[in-house]
């Protein structure tokens, strides 16, 4: 395993792509929590409510394991991008045929993708652990573990945008082509999200079911609907009354995607002529 | 012992038969060809013995043994196209080969030595011309020393200076034991390089054997005189012939390999009154009889 894993990094790490795509993210991360960080203090300073709301600031221990975490949740496409670029690569200088050729079974290759995948979750992982640890500290607070479920929600979301790019790269091939199927598909599932939501806000309306917001468990949008920015105690929207397992719910529906996500790779690679 | 054992191999593409139950087997320290026009199914035959393919049905062995990964870490192989990271050196990519065949980095030199290519060691792959990737293709099979070499159209590409090069040192590898199979659509390698040869069109296995016997060269003869009709009453008399027939207004006689005898042929016809106006020998070159087991 970690032979393999050296392999790869003999692969990746004179990649240009590579260093860009990775300090793009470190940086991106930083700078949007920064900005979410200063906005909300310029808010919370300016605003008539702002003394009611001086009390919540949402990079406080214990806020900012979810804010960081649901903030840093929009940057995933980068490690993201990365995996279809490193995959679909072997693609097109048909390395994957000669790596197999050379002698490593058709699963180490596919093997060492997914591994690929985990690595960029917990290194994303670590990097949302540490931002938050850091605006925690920064906004003057001591530190708290509450709401660090979220970091771990992160992790699955991170995980569950990796390993579905390792997905689409295995079934498209083509770098540009991949990359459209990707985005395109997050769209498309957004856009039935929105209205898988309505319909269920109009069904718990019309009281014939209450079924949270259905649009969570779509597949990509089961690790998304887990990250929400904590409730701004003035506002009191939320996705509705929602049954009280409802995160366990959109949890399993998560994980169980993320397991068909990595069958259907595997199965893919195993099997087809390369 | 027996590298590779094909037994029964088939594999469709849709409608389109790109293999019809092929079978053959390359014995120990062999150069065999695999011989064919494009679009034959030599690339299919190797790309499924190398793993990237997968047979629609049939049954292949390495080394006598049901194929493994193991073995193919144990055979150099070239297949199609040179495939390595393009924004990787020769060194980076060989590194890469090197590891996935569990061998130690020394060798790379080496290697990249007898390629020619020492001197853009460090050069990105995409920087290299045409001849070089396929040089660098063949030194990364050469990696390890593996007894077992596979080079699909190992000329591919090359100048005739290189093309020759590669011949030489395909030579050089099979004066010291190795085993080559070489796929090529070039009669003129197969006939320079190969001691073994399997004929390939369109998925059938037309031929397989040693060159010698494959491409065994009969004599035929050719005869005219004014009278043919005569002529050829009088040749039926003479013995130990294999075919005669009129081809073209002229008379033709086959043999087996060196056993036409033209003196002979004409004293007899001389003795029974007749002159010959035309008396040949003639080989059925390597070429005809290819074009004849493809056509």
């Amino acid at each position: 395993m970690l032979n393999l894993l050296r392999i790869e990094w003999l692969k990746i790490k004179n990649y240009t792509a590579f260093k860009v795509l990775s300090i793009f993210f470190v940086i991106g991360v930083v700078l949007t929590n920064y900005i979410v960080y200063e906005v909300n203090k310029n808010i919370v300073g300016n605003s008539p409510g702002g003394l009611m709301l001086s009390s919540f600031n949402p990079y406080n221990f214990d806020n900012t394991w979810q804010s960081t975490s649901y903030a840093t949740g929009f940057l995933l496409i980068l490690p993201a991008m990365l995996i279809i670029i490193l995959i679909t690569n072997e693609y097109t200088f048909r390395t994957n045929r000669q790596n197999i050729i050379d002698g490593w079974s058709r699963n180490e290759f596919i093997t060492v993708k997914l591994l690929l995948a985990l690595i960029f979750a917990v290194v994303s992982t670590m990097i949302v652990f540490l931002t938050a640890f850091s605006f925690g500290l920064l906004s003057g607070t001591s530190l708290a573990w509450n709401g660090f479920s979220h970091v771990g929600f992160f992790f699955l979301k991170s995980l569950s945008y990796n390993v579905f790019a390792v997905l689409v790269s295995v079934l498209v091939k083509k770098t540009g082509f991949a990359i459209g199927v990707y985005f395109i598909y997050l769209g498309a599932e957004n856009i039935l999200s929105q209205i898988l939501d309505f319909w269920s806000i109009k069904l718990k309306a019309d009281h014939t079911a209450d079924l949270g917001s259905l649009g969570d468990y779509l597949p990509m949008n089961a690790s998304d609907g887990l990250l929400t920015f904590p409730d701004n105690p003035l506002k009191s929207f939320t996705k509705g009354v929602l049954p009280t397992d409802y995160t366990y719910i959109v949890l399993s529906f998560a994980i169980a995607y993320l397991l068909l996500f990595v069958w259907w790779s595997r199965a893919k690679y195993l099997k087809v002529d390369l | 012992m027996a590298i590779l054992t094909v037994d029964n191999l088939k594999k469709d593409y849709g409608v389109i038969k790109a293999l019809k139950g092929v079978s053959f087997s390359v014995p120990t320290g062999c150069v065999f060809g695999i011989l064919g026009p494009n679009g034959s199914g030599k690339t299919t035959l190797l790309g499924i013995i190398m793993n990237v393919l997968k047979a629609t049905s049939g049954t292949y062995k390495l080394f006598d043994e049901a194929a493994t990964d193991a073995h193919r870490k144990k055979i150099g192989t070239l297949l199609e196209t040179p495939n390595f990271y393009h924004y990787l050196s020769a060194v980076q990519n060989l590194k890469i080969t090197a590891a996935i065949k569990g061998l130690g980095e020394e060798d790379i030199d080496n290697v990249l030595q007898t390629v020619d290519l020492l001197q853009r060691k460090h050069s990105p792959f995409s920087s290299y011309s045409l001849g070089m990737k396929q040089r660098l293709a063949i030194g990364a099979a050469l990696l390890g020393n593996p007894d077992v070499l596979v080079f699909d159209e190992p000329t591919n590409g090359l100048d005739p200076v290189g093309i020759a090069e590669i011949r030489s040192l395909i030579k050089t590898l099979s004066s010291k034991g190795k085993t080559i199979i070489m796929a090529s659509h070039l009669l003129d390698e197969v006939e320079k390089v190969c001691t073994h040869v399997a004929i390939l069109k369109k998925g059938d296995l037309l031929a397989f054997g040693s060159v010698k016997e494959v491409f065994e060269q009969n004599d035929i003869v050719q005869v005219e005189a004014t009278d043919r009709n005569a002529l050829k009453s009088l040749l039926m008399q003479l013995n130990n012939y294999n075919s005669l027939e009129e081809i073209n207004g002229i008379i033709e006689i086959g043999y087996n390999a060196g056993q036409a005898n033209l003196t002979a042929i004409n004293k007899f016809c001389f003795d029974n009154g007749i002159v010959l106006s035309h008396l040949q020998l003639k080989k059925s070159n390597f070429e005809s009889k290819f074009l004849e087991l493809t056509n």
